[in-house]
């Protein structure tokens, strides 16, 4: 189960993040892929203004992990400085997963198979303009897969066919 | 000989300190998760209150897991720094282990049980014999279920310990001839620490601090794959 959205602007795509956060619920797994600059930090910022969180949102690829507490708390993780997948338990991601906030991890596409099978992964890639994002979110596992029609209306203003 | 055990394999912080007279002195607290805050303070509570000064501590003692990772790491980073800085060497003993020690005076067979998050319990399987217990096979990650199956397997009188018990009771509730053990129980006891980590002291069964590893039990560990970030390149197809 496939999305596929287009955004023009990082405005525009952290508007997409925020839509995204509306469908959030507690337990819910984010994994957000795409290289350097293709927008992931700016989505977990409009998601994380979605939630009301008001503290700047900053990326965490130094300290791993940081937490904000919105409607739901919030967990950002950059997992780009692991090499073994055991050091996502170092992290203590099973923890995070079980204290009823939402867990955005960038890069987490590389530490899936760490991860329960059931999570949105949100890829994004750069489009021709440079500010243009093509971005792809599958829902993998019963939590998202239940939420693929309403997203899909939700996303409409960004669809790309 | 005295000895300073350190447990923080679940939600609860324990420190405790004894040796060939027993345990002097204890600390648990239970209250949020908070082991960074609680351990420093509770190792220098029951220090003072055995009145011995830090140099006078001969072995580190910690539980070595399964259980939770953050409580683990918090645990045994604190337990290596001071067997480092001490210059003592270190036992680490299973949380399981701990949990089913308190229960070895039963005639049933101990199963101990640590909550694992995300649906899945760390378990082993141990029987009672004359000073202690004994562990059948190795720890194991099993959801509540599997851990059923397993128990209901054999044809045993069972006595459920930890947390991961309390947890999933109504998951385990419908096994013939099957008991958990109450909440009191439910966390590895510090003072148990010292007294199994004493019993290895006397044989001089140490490890040092680079040696000691948490037990983690979970699934195989692998390096990352980092070459799917070379896979998106800007302009590839869809």
């Amino acid at each position: 189960m496939i999305l596929r959205a287009r955004t023009t602007s990082v405005d525009a795509t952290r508007e997409l993040a925020a839509v995204v956060a509306k469908q959030a619920a507690p337990g819910d797994v984010i994994l957000l892929a795409g290289e350097l600059g293709a927008g992931k930090t700016a989505f977990v910022q409009g998601f994380g203004a979605a939630l009301g969180v008001d503290e700047a949102i900053t990326s965490p690829t130094f300290t791993l992990a940081h937490q904000y507490e919105g409607a739901l708390t919030l967990h950002h993780l950059d997992v780009y400085r692991l090499e073994r997948l055991a050091e996502m338990d170092d992290i203590g991601v099973s923890e995070l997963l079980d204290g009823g906030g939402v867990v955005l991890i960038e890069w987490g596409d590389a530490v899936a198979p760490a991860l329960p099978n059931d999570y949105l992964e949100v890829s994004m890639r750069y489009g021709d303009g440079d500010d243009d994002r093509h971005l792809e979110l599958r829902c993998v596992g019963r939590r998202w897969s239940a939420r693929h029609r309403t997203l899909g209306e939700q996303l409409q203003p960004w669809a790309e066919a | 000989m005295l000895i300073l055990g350190i447990s923080t394999s679940t939600k609860q912080v324990g420190a405790a300190i004894g040796g060939h007279e027993g345990v002097l002195a204890s600390s648990h607290s239970a209250r949020g998760k908070r082991h960074a805050e609680n351990l420093a303070p509770a190792i220098d509570f029951v220090r003072r209150q055995a009145r011995i000064e830090l140099d006078e501590i001969s072995v580190i003692a910690v539980d070595i897991g399964p259980g939770l990772f953050t409580g683990l790491r918090v645990g045994i980073a604190a337990a290596k720094a001071m067997a480092h800085a001490l210059r003592v060497p270190m036992i680490g003993i299973s949380s399981l282990d701990l949990l089913a020690w308190p229960l070895r005076h039963t005639s049933r067979e101990i199963v101990a049980v640590v909550d694992a998050r995300r649906g899945e319990v760390f378990y082993a399987r141990y029987r009672p014999t004359p000073g202690g217990v004994q562990r059948l096979g190795d720890p194991l990650v099993a959801s509540p279920d599997d851990l059923r199956a397993d128990l209901e397997a054999t044809d045993s009188d069972y006595l459920i310990v930890g947390d991961g018990g309390l947890r999933y009771a109504d998951e385990l509730a419908g096994i013939v001839r099957v008991e958990i053990a109450e909440q009191y129980l439910a966390h590895p006891n510090a003072g148990s620490l010292v007294q199994l980590a004493h019993a290895k002291a006397i044989r001089e069964d140490f490890v040092q601090p680079w040696q000691l590893e948490p037990l983690y039990l979970r699934p195989p560990d692998a390096e990352i794959n980092w070459s799917t970030r070379e896979g998106l390149t800007p302009g590839e197809a869809r």
